[in-house]
């Protein structure tokens, strides 16, 4: 009763579509805390829950993309309100690749074995990376929530630092030449950072989703076909 | 109502969705219903018991003589009301000349050009309701003052007699025109005048056809009271029982009306049948002109 | 729209992307004072006005509506109850004239003549532009006769007559519904089938525009299916201005899109009519310029 502002229930289903997706984004960043875990322990059953649990975020895509459908065909959502749905859409499925790439390390760390030769510098690195990673989700979930566009840029230059000690870790393993289990262990950990370095680029792509929203322009913040850096 | 039967009401609307009518409510329906036929059937057997009254009266004095001669103070078995059907029938066709253009003009200004603000439109409008009302005979005052005699010295002539109807019915006709008017939907006029036509092609091409039938039939009403109006004509000094058809325009005149007022005005008792059968004349006429007013209604009313 | 453009500078005020559960009201006072018209000016117009009030009594009604309507366009106007769009209208064919104590102000210059030129007749003004209203009002004559009123106005030979009865009746897509029964009385079509008649009565003058006021209102979804598709037909050869209520209607029928809001700023009795914003109808239903139109097309006010 009372007052009720026009459209309630259609803004009452948007807000809580959004609200789902958010939520998405927290999984991922526990996701990301639990990887982060097993990568230091190698704590193989940790690993095991991140691939199970990744079941949770599959279906809180499903649910997502579901609600944007039924909210297109029913409220027929304009201006403001379609660049928010199709925003979602783009953003949903971003957590979901951020999910499934958790997933993908998590698979590697049982190959690695009990007592991993693990290599310092490498290893440091890493760890930095999947910090990083965890911070870029926090800040593009912040972004998108308060559609601050300023801090969605500012994904970019975080992203860089990632991309930067990618490529470090890459180097290093190429130079790591000797013995076969550290070779070996080497390249898995150029394949985690790998996994790392995409959740990056997603928590960057869901900042370009928030400057769509905003400005209804979608212009890439950084193209890998035109390297900045 | 009593106890076991109010309680045996209550269960069943207890048992029951729909719960029976009100005892109330129906008994106020039935009262209702009986003063309405009540009252149609005191309508009813009144008009029937004139009309039956008239028609025993005077059917046996009905016959092709009464409408091909003419009157006789004299001899009664050749009396006839000749001169006065021609004259009622010219009176009501002069008078519809007269009326129509007047009538359906003045509607038109109130209806399509009249600014109500103004006082003077309001004026005509009240005096329209007024004269409506006014006795007939003051209008037979009016043609005796004006018409006959005064400025326009016609006469005791036709054209005297059926400017003074016409007068007289005229708010009549200038009332039911304007409703005819008014029943058409200003969107026919919105269509028109978008279409480029001017306000007086949409009133002549729209409005008028589409309210002719109302017009029309308002027309032959107020004629079916001109026709039986007795006090003007006789204040205006129409001959009575006269042995001659009018000739024209100018001609002195009767109508069946004054003929009927004047067989009954004679001591001699079958003069009172002869006016019976005038009655029934007159009556005749009157069916027929209302029955082509019921029948152009049905034909051409529009419903909007 | 392309989505790869670069950047304008957009505030992000002004295009009043807010979050999903932030209803507010639009708020006037970062609202822009001028309206915002991103239309190519220099396409060729049907109608340039400029400076068009519209007074009742000498109240003001509709306040300073400057808009340029395009050609070949079908320009759509949209805006909440009272705003003034069909008063607007109807300044197009001065319909308000009709209207006593409606005056009309500023220019419209319709083929380089201002319509509201001494020298100009309302009535030669009618003939040349054709209107259809909200509720569909066919004469209460024969359908060939409907068609027919307009052209005899003009002085069509009767000779002619049937050609261009038949050519509007086909442009209208009626010809194939009626062709064996154009003496019946137009009262007896259905609702859908008598607005085209009124859109095949206005269009047997060959008009180059054609008003249109809510004209599907009355309609159910068939119909107004059916004249929508039948407007997208017209275009090539009249432009059409057309008032609707209907927020889907106008995406999915128009070209252009012009806003207008009710301004209450003068106070609750002072309700005047103003354009908000101009623009082609995709940027006024994906990226509007105006917080207002916003609002309004999201359905959070008005």
């Amino acid at each position: 009763m009372g007052a009720e502002r026009p459209r309630q229930h259609f803004v009452d289903q948007l807000a809580e579509l959004e609200s789902r997706t958010m939520g998405g984004i927290d999984l991922v960043v526990m996701q990301i805390d639990r990887v982060l875990e097993a990568l230091t322990h190698q704590d193989v059953e940790l690993a095991a829950l991140v691939i199970a649990d990744d079941d949770r975020l599959d279906g809180r895509y499903l649910e997502v993309h579901q609600g944007v459908l039924s909210l297109l065909a029913l409220q027929a959502p304009v201006a403001g309100d379609l660049r928010v749905v199709a925003a979602l859409l783009h953003v949903i499925k971003h957590m979901e690749r951020m999910g499934d790439q958790c997933v993908n390390i998590c698979k590697l760390i049982p190959l690695l074995g009990h007592e991993p030769p693990v290599q310092g510098p490498i290893m440091e690195r890493i760890v930095s990376m999947a910090k990083s990673a965890r911070e870029e989700t926090v800040l593009c979930r912040r972004a998108f929530e308060e559609r601050d566009v300023g801090l969605a840029q500012d994904l970019v230059r975080q992203d860089r630092e990632i991309n930067r000690l990618n490529r470090e870790i890459f180097h290093l393993a190429i130079e790591l030449g000797t013995d076969a289990d550290v070779r070996e262990w080497a390249m898995t950990m150029v394949m985690v950072s790998r996994a790392l370095e995409r959740i990056g680029d997603n928590a960057v792509d869901i900042g370009e989703q928030t400057a769509f929203v905003v400005t209804g322009l979608f212009r890439e913040f950084s193209d890998s076909s035109h390297p900045s850096d | 109502m009593s106890t076991p039967a109010k309680m045996a009401g209550k269960a069943m609307q207890q048992t029951t969705v729909i719960p029976r009518r009100d005892p109330a409510d129906a008994r106020k329906e039935r009262g209702f219903a009986f003063l309405m036929y009540a009252a149609l059937a005191i309508t009813f057997v009144s008009l029937a018991a004139l009309l039956v009254q008239i028609g025993l009266d005077g059917a046996g004095s009905v016959s092709t003589n009464l409408i091909t001669n003419f009157p006789s103070k004299i001899n009664v078995e050749s009396s006839g009301v000749k001169s006065a059907l021609y004259g009622t029938v010219y009176l009501m066709l002069l008078t519809a000349v007269f009326v129509i253009p007047v009538g359906i003009g003045t509607a038109i200004y109130l209806e399509e050009y009249a600014d109500r603000k103004q006082w003077w439109n309001r004026l005509i409008e009240v005096n329209i309701q007024n004269l409506a009302s006014v006795p007939s005979v003051v209008y037979g005052l009016l043609g005796l003052a004006f018409i006959v005699r005064g400025p326009l010295s016609l006469g005791r002539t036709l054209l005297a007699g059926a400017i003074t109807l016409g007068l007289l019915v005229l708010p009549v006709v200038i009332i039911v025109a304007r409703e005819a008017i008014r029943a058409v939907p200003p969107s026919i006029r919105d269509g028109s005048l978008a279409l480029g036509a001017t306000k007086w092609q949409t009133i002549w091409k729209q409005v008028l056809p589409g309210s002719i039938a109302g017009i029309a039939t308002g027309v032959i009403l107020a004629l079916s009271r001109a026709i039986g109006e007795t006090a003007p004509l006789i204040v205006i000094g129409a001959a009575v029982s006269p042995r001659f058809l009018p000739d024209g325009i100018n001609s002195e005149f009767t109508a069946l009306p004054i003929q009927i007022f004047a067989f009954s005005k004679d001591n001699d008792p079958r003069f009172l049948e002869l006016a019976s059968a005038t009655i029934i004349v007159l009556m005749v006429l009157l069916l027929a002109m209302n029955s082509v007013a019921i029948y152009l209604r049905n034909r051409f009313e529009q419903k909007w | 729209m392309n989505p790869m453009t670069e950047p304008a500078e957009i505030d992000p005020v002004r295009s009043g992307a807010g979050r999903a559960d932030e209803g507010r009201a639009a708020d006037l006072s970062t609202a822009p004072a001028e309206p915002t018209i991103t239309v190519d000016q220099s396409a060729e117009k049907i109608f340039d006005c400029s400076g068009v009030n519209v007074l009742y009594n000498g109240k003001m009604a509709v306040e300073d509506v400057a808009i340029p309507l395009l050609k070949g366009d079908i320009t759509a106007l949209i805006g909440p109850s009272g705003c003034g769009k069909s008063t607007f209208l109807r300044c197009l064919n001065r319909m308000n004239d009709l209207i006593p104590g409606a005056e009309v102000q500023g220019s419209i210059v319709y083929h380089g003549q201002d319509l509201y030129a001494k020298a100009v007749d309302p009535v030669e003004v009618r003939k040349r532009i054709g209107m259809v209203f909200q509720k569909p009002n066919p004469f209460p004559k024969s359908i060939y006769d409907n068609i027919a009123f307009g052209p005899r106005l003009r002085g069509v030979k009767k000779a002619d007559m049937d050609e261009v009865v038949e050519s509007a009746l086909q442009r209208a897509a009626l010809w194939d519904d009626v062709k064996d029964r154009l003496k019946d009385n137009a009262f007896g079509m259905s609702g859908g089938q008598q607005q085209r008649l009124c859109i095949a009565r206005a269009l047997a003058t060959s008009p180059d525009v054609l008003l249109m006021d809510e004209p599907c209102s009355a309609l159910d979804p068939i119909s107004t299916g059916k004249i929508e598709d039948l407007m997208t037909e017209l275009k090539d050869h009249v432009s059409i201005v057309i008032v609707t209520h209907n927020m889907q209607q106008a995406a999915r029928v128009s070209d252009k899109t012009a806003f207008f809001i009710v301004d209450l700023s003068a106070g609750e009795n002072k309700r005047i009519g103003k354009l908000v914003e101009f623009a082609p109808t995709e940027q006024i239903f994906s990226n509007p310029a105006d917080v207002r139109t916003e609002q309004y097309v999201t359905g959070k006010f008005g």
